[in-house]
């Protein structure tokens, strides 16, 4: 006689319970094996750096000095009210707007220009990629050498046109316009490439039958191929406000003191680890940064997506 | 778990993390504190100890490190100094790269406080070694030397002077130097001009007439904003009886007398006989663009080699004062890490000592071009190899110790650069702008200073 009991409904029902939660266990245990060493890192790296800059930006505290002094939010009231404060932010809205229209439009006409078939235009295409994957160090005393006044290749230009060079390197109006031209120069490349892939996106069809209908070039471009490119406008001007404003490498090179072009980034250098080492006072200003950059991010991602024209 | 409580857990995690670490915090309105302002040495820990610490009883370290740039392409010689100095002692050198310049040695030293592994000996220049003075982060040396037998009056009285404050050194020189004037041989032959330097800045006039109508239109270079206008140019300020300060009294800055040497400056890029150079004036120099130029004894070597033509050098220029003193020393000295455990600063200030013996001081010099900063430092052998170095040497008798506001007051340096620049290349009022730097200045170290000095 078979003694063997069969489970009743209720422990089969509890031996699947059991089962479910011992796999949710498993699982998690494999979420937290995958997951942690990346939290881990995250947290070391970016929120504990964050978190402590955040304290920093209420101290009035020297680099490398044992001993700080909280001063509330009066780094944050220098930065915004302060004359040096006022030029930064002047000077970074200028060097963000003109690089980023800058490299947007000339990106665009030359992606244009490449994008018909035309002979060379793969050498063309990465003869005007290459400078992004340059060095800014290497791209600044390049173009520190041609822009000298007295011994640069740039001087024999404007001697051309019966005019003296600017004092590229002494006058700060001229410093700003020098790094913006580099600095777009540099970037143009990037924004070619991807302008040119949002171009071969567009169905000829499209095309073909505005062609058909009789719509000039000019409108074709207008009305079909640049709605139709604005997911490709929306991604780059996030990226290339985000890269403007964290832009140091060729500032620095090519302007070490600063004077004219003294951006937000360059600012937490000058007054963090350069003659001031106002470690607080640099850690507020990387506060602003922080959380303007968050901010424009934000705007663009709530409403500027809104306007894009997705096929 | 949800997402909002892992959030919210990683965000308590984080928070928990920012409270660990950093500096000790005071409460609002107190008076930030600067641990070396007391002047005493410290203890493992960053633990202040009274002044007239027993030095008795403490052995030197077997062990320390050395954090330095190689000044001057010194890092051969520096090694060499180091074995030697091991060879001898026993105490092993850690000889580490600690930046590609002044500034970056600078900005690590300070950096690395925060974890206290931050050398023993550090190259601290001209400009940089106060700021490291005002975080605590370097000791006085007088009694760390006199405790490893070291007589300082050995030091270059000038150069020496450099790192004294409230009394005590807090540094000794090491990689010195001082602006030089340098002129084209051959343009100066062609303008009929004698083989020498001006010895004034009315006589530079004369020979910037002369070399204009030779066709060498630009006579002279000033330095542009980015090279330390307000270091060479306190030549120009003193030679007419100005400063840039007077100890902390800024209102020197827009003095008659520095107005006068500015507005000297001003016309003579106005007559067009001088110019402001766009890189290093030296650079400039070498590559003909100028035929005068005052520049640092450290790029003597360097600049004969870049030159395709003869140099001369001669002492600076005086000025309508008369004063002989017109030289500003500048370069890098050592410094021992407040931080450092007695038994490390000992070692520290013997290996201090040994690199700048008188001995030490002559191969240093000769294998890299800056002063010796030793009295008694043979440099026959280089005098030799290179007589123009000689000159070099000699203009130290006209050594003077820079003003306040250009080498202690933090910042200050680069108002006076701006100030410089604006007047130089914008044409500004000097009056007025030196003005709006003096008022920089004063409101810097009101801000910075002003507290913690008292």
């Amino acid at each position: 006689m078979d003694t063997a009991t069969t489970p009743t409904d209720a422990e089969l029902e509890v031996e699947r319970r059991r089962g479910r939660r011992l796999r949710k266990s498993r699982n998690y245990l494999t979420f937290v094996l995958f997951v942690g060493p990346n939290v881990a890192l995250i947290m070391m790296f970016i929120y504990y750096p964050l978190i402590m800059n955040l304290r920093f930006s209420l101290l009035d505290w020297r680099l490398g000095s044992s001993t700080a002094r909280f001063v509330g939010l009066q780094n944050y009231i220098e930065f915004f009210t302060s004359p040096n404060g006022l030029e930064v932010w002047r000077v970074t809205i200028i060097f963000t707007v003109a690089t980023v229209a800058g490299a947007m439009l000339l990106g665009l006409l030359m992606a244009v220009v490449l994008n018909k078939r035309l002979p060379g235009r793969v050498v063309a295409r990465t003869a005007l990629f290459s400078p992004y994957v340059l060095s800014g160090v290497g791209v600044g005393m390049v173009w520190s050498f041609i822009f000298d006044p007295r011994l640069g290749v740039m001087r024999f230009f404007f001697e051309a046109i019966g005019r003296r060079s600017p004092e590229w390197f002494n006058d700060p109006r001229w410093a700003l316009v020098m790094v913006i031209i580099v600095y777009i120069w540099k970037n143009l490349g990037y924004a070619a490439v991807i302008f040119i892939a949002g171009l071969q996106s567009i169905p000829s069809d499209l095309l073909e039958a505005a062609n058909v209908d009789g719509a000039s070039r000019t409108r074709q471009f207008f009305t079909i191929v640049m709605p139709l490119l604005s997911p490709t406008v929306f991604f780059l001007s996030i990226t290339m406000i985000l890269n403007s404003m964290q832009a140091f490498d060729i500032l620095r090179i090519m302007t070490p003191s600063g004077n004219g072009t003294n951006t937000i980034i360059f600012e937490i250098y000058l007054q963090s680890f350069g003659a001031y080492q106002r470690a607080g006072y640099a850690g507020a200003v990387s506060v602003v940064l922080f959380l303007t950059l968050f901010a424009i991010t934000a705007f663009q991602l709530r409403y500027v997506q809104k306007k894009v024209h997705y096929q | 778990m949800t997402i909002i409580k892992t959030v919210g857990l990683v965000g308590v995690a984080a928070l928990a993390l920012g409270a660990c670490g950093g500096p000790t915090v005071e409460g609002g309105g107190g008076t930030p504190t600067t641990p070396a302002a007391g002047g005493d040495a410290t203890t493992p820990g960053g633990e202040t100890t009274e002044a007239g610490f027993d030095w008795s009883s403490v052995e030197p370290a077997t062990e320390i490190a050395f954090w330095t740039n190689h000044p001057g392409g010194s890092m051969d010689i520096e090694k060499e100094l180091v074995e030697k100095f091991t060879a001898e002692t026993g105490i092993t050198v850690d000889h580490v790269t600690a930046g590609a310049n002044y500034a970056e040695v600078s900005q690590r030293f300070q950096t690395a406080q925060v974890s206290g592994d931050q050398g023993d000996v550090v190259v601290l220049s001209d400009a940089n070694w106060f700021s490291a003075y005002l975080a605590g982060s370097i000791a006085p040396v007088d009694e760390i030397l006199a405790a490893a037998d070291v007589d300082a009056s050995n030091y270059v009285d000038a150069l020496y002077e450099d790192y004294l404050y409230e009394g005590e050194h807090w540094a000794v020189p090491y990689a010195r130097s001082t602006p030089l004037f340098y002129y084209n041989k051959e343009h100066y032959a062609d303008a009929g001009l004698p083989d020498r330097a001006p010895e004034s800045w009315a006589e530079m006039e004369e020979f910037a007439a002369q070399l204009t109508e030779a066709g060498h239109t630009t006579a002279f270079a000033y330095p542009p904003e980015a090279e330390y206008p307000a270091w060479t140019m306190a030549n120009l300020v003193w030679g007419f009886g100005g400063q840039w300060s007077d100890e902390w009294d800024f209102s020197a800055a827009h003095s008659a007398e520095t107005i006068e040497a500015l507005e000297f400056a001003q016309r003579s890029l106005e007559e067009g006989w001088a110019a402001v150079a766009s890189t290093a004036p030296q650079t400039d120099f070498a590559a003909g663009a100028n035929s005068s130029v005052i520049a640092s004894t450290g790029a003597l070597n360097s600049t004969i080699e870049a030159a395709g033509f003869e140099i001369g050098v001669g002492f600076l220029p005086v000025g309508p004062s008369g004063d002989e003193k017109v030289v500003p020393t500048g370069g890098a000295g050592l410094a021992v890490a407040s931080k450092s455990t007695p038994e490390q600063q000992l070692a520290a200030a013997m290996f201090v000592s040994y690199i700048t013996n008188a001995e030490n001081t002559a191969a240093f010099s000769g294998a890299t071009g800056y002063l010796p900063v030793t009295k008694g430092a043979d440099m026959s052998a280089k005098y030799a190899e290179q007589p123009l170095f000689e000159v070099a040497v000699d203009q130290l008798e006209r050594a003077r110790v820079q003003d306040f506001g250009r080498v202690l007051l933090p910042g200050g340096d680069i108002a006076l650069a701006r100030g410089l620049s604006e007047v130089l290349v914008q044409k500004t009022d000097p009056a007025a702008t030196m003005q709006k730097v003096a008022d920089e200045m004063q409101s810097l170290y009101d801000r910075d200073l002003k507290a913690v000095l008292g």
